[in-house]
């Protein structure tokens, strides 16, 4: 059985693309800071990106929390959001729901939700439409040794 | 690990504990304790933002001297591209060679190829790369050392390529010593720097193999002398044999931010100067992000190599003196063009050595012990006033909390929490300059 470490939770603002990315850079520090491998550390980061911007471009708020244990690193993310109604349209490569105005930003481009999972040793999504949606994800820290 | 040098010194004789190196070191390298500067050689990137600010001038570069070189039969320049944005405008690159030759150097090598055959193989090697992407230069030492230290995960998009100044070491070695009958290691190829970045990387690369290139002579060490040599008549100065290849205009690419990489297609392809913008744009990679960015060509200091800190010009007149270069320039001669073809189908490019992330644990602990360690800093940084104000000799409140910690320090450095700490400093500080004048 893992050993629970560090678990740390941080709040997403939806919509404000002002500050989507900090959350992410934050986890980068702390883990940086634990001097975890380097591929693990890109791995989660990525993730964990991908996750912010999910919550920040179709949520009102979002909580993404890190859970690093001694054997991987889990983000847990859960927001409150319009769902998905169909998560296997939604994990098709290319499939995106994003608006003009987030491409222009250079987002939606539909690789978030694939590019989350084949960063992550395990992953799961649940949706409820109208309520919102919740992944998990792991990333083991041997899976690269 | 080995121990890390690093391309400067601290005189602690000198140095009065003014904290400006402190403030101005990027990755929070420098303390300041008991009066005096030392470095954290495992945080330093040698990028030498500290060296222009030390108001005592006890920073100083560790490159060569002239003099250094007596104990080889056979001296070869290789000179940065910058040094000819050095002088005036009317002082042509055969000029400044001969001023080189005068000054005791045996050859002045035909740079310009070795700058193309590596534009060549770099151009290739992006060509042929599975990913990730962006692949990142590693012409500039600090960039490489940057990555090392603050972007681990980035280690793998460090091009694998050599960079010119190696690739014109070893063909300096090969060929003169296949002319002259000399062995390799009585020949010195010595590079002339525009900054003290590049002399370390020759004495230790990062990439852990040795250079082939024999030591850096700093633009500012040889500044004068070329520049009297210049103002004699340089009629009378020894001629350059290979005078025809000096003038080619390939020469001066390389110094410049925006030639280093011509052959890629503009929106692929992004120069990047200043390590400011650098680190954001290293951010986003992290995060995934510049995915349709294939090559980024990068130079920490502002105004890439003209701008270094071993130049004298000022930036935007060297800028200036380039631009004029370059636009003065014949077309490359036929036999560069020949030479280039020559090498470039007979030599290997690719890096010697792979570039890994450097450890910043100077002890090593397992997992647990460093979450404990990280949960210790956050709650001594609850303790302290966020002001930065330096005087516990960090940088930040941070680095404070992050060192006691570590047991680098006591939090009791802290003026806020010990009167003791402000007692201590007006002694030390009573030394400096201010109170020896009364």
């Amino acid at each position: 059985m893992a050993a629970e470490l560090l678990r740390e939770s941080f709040q997403i603002q939806g919509r404000n693309f002002d500050k989507a990315g900090e959350i992410s850079s934050e986890i980068k520090v702390i883990l940086k800071d634990l001097d975890i491998d380097a591929a693990c550390l890109r791995r989660v980061v990525i993730v964990a990106f991908e996750a912010e911007m999910n919550v920040v471009m179709y949520a009102d708020r979002g909580t993404l929390t890190l859970i690093l244990t001694d054997q991987d690193i889990c983000l847990d993310v859960k927001d409150e959001g319009p769902g998905i109604p169909d998560i296997d349209l939604a994990m098709k490569e290319g499939y995106s729901t994003a608006s003009d105005e987030m491409r222009e930003m250079g987002f939606g481009f539909g690789m978030g939700l694939p590019n989350m999972k084949k960063n992550s040793d395990d992953f799961c999504i649940e949706s409820a439409v109208g309520k919102g949606t919740s992944v998990f994800a792991r990333v083991r820290l041997d899976s690269h040794a | 690990m080995p121990e890390l040098k690093h391309g400067f010194k601290i005189d602690t004789a000198k140095c009065v504990g003014r904290m400006h190196c402190m403030r101005a070191c990027p990755t929070h390298a420098i303390r300041v304790k008991d009066g005096k500067a030392h470095l954290i050689p495992e945080l330093c990137i040698d990028c030498g933002s500290c060296l222009g600010v030390c108001p005592s001038k006890a920073i100083s570069a560790t490159t060569i001297t002239l003099a250094e070189l007596d104990r080889f039969k056979f001296k070869v320049a290789v000179a940065s591209p910058a040094l000819f944005t050095q002088f005036g405008l009317g002082d042509t690159p055969a000029q400044v060679g001969r001023a080189l030759l005068d000054l005791g150097f045996d050859a002045v090598w035909e740079y310009a190829v070795d700058i193309e055959l590596v534009d060549r193989a770099i151009t290739d090697c992006v060509k042929k790369w599975p990913g990730p992407f962006p692949l990142i230069s590693d012409s500039c030492p600090v960039i490489v050392r940057l990555i090392q230290v603050a972007y681990p995960s980035m280690v793998e998009q460090i091009i694998p390529i050599e960079v010119p100044r190696e690739i014109a070491g070893r063909e300096v070695k090969r060929r003169y010593s296949q002319e002259l009958g000399l062995r390799p290691e009585e020949i010195a190829a010595i590079y002339i720097t525009p900054c003290q970045a590049k002399s370390i990387s020759i004495l230790q690369p990062a990439e852990e193999s040795k250079s082939y290139l024999d030591g850096a002579v700093g633009i500012s060490e040889i500044y004068n002398d070329v520049l009297y040599r210049l103002r004699k008549s340089t009629a009378k100065l020894k001629s350059d044999t290979q005078e025809g290849l000096m003038d080619s205009g390939e020469l001066f690419h390389w110094g410049n931010p925006e030639g280093e990489f011509p052959n890629l297609s503009r929106e692929h392809y992004l120069p990047l100067i200043g390590l400011t913008d650098i680190i954001k744009v290293f951010d986003d990679i992290e995060r995934g992000r510049l995915t349709n960015i294939e090559f980024l060509e990068c130079h920490a200091c502002q105004g890439g190599c003209n701008g270094g800190n071993l130049t004298i010009e000022n930036l935007y007149v060297a800028r200036s003196k380039n631009l004029h270069l370059k636009a003065n320039m014949p077309k490359p001669p036929l036999e560069f063009e020949r030479e280039v073809a020559r090498r470039y189908g007979s030599e290997d490019f690719s890096l010697r050595g792979s570039v890994k992330p450097r450890s910043l644990a100077k002890d090593v602990v397992d997992l647990r012990a460093r979450v404990m360690r990280r949960k210790r800093a956050e709650e001594i940084l609850k303790g302290l006033p966020l002001l930065n104000c330096g005087l516990c000799g960090a940088p930040s409140c941070k680095d404070h909390a992050d060192d006691v910690a570590l047991a680098r320090s006591e939090i009791s450095d802290c003026v806020f929490l010990s009167k003791a700490r402000i007692d201590l400093l007006r002694k030390i500080y009573k030394k400096g300059p201010r109170a020896s004048k009364g």
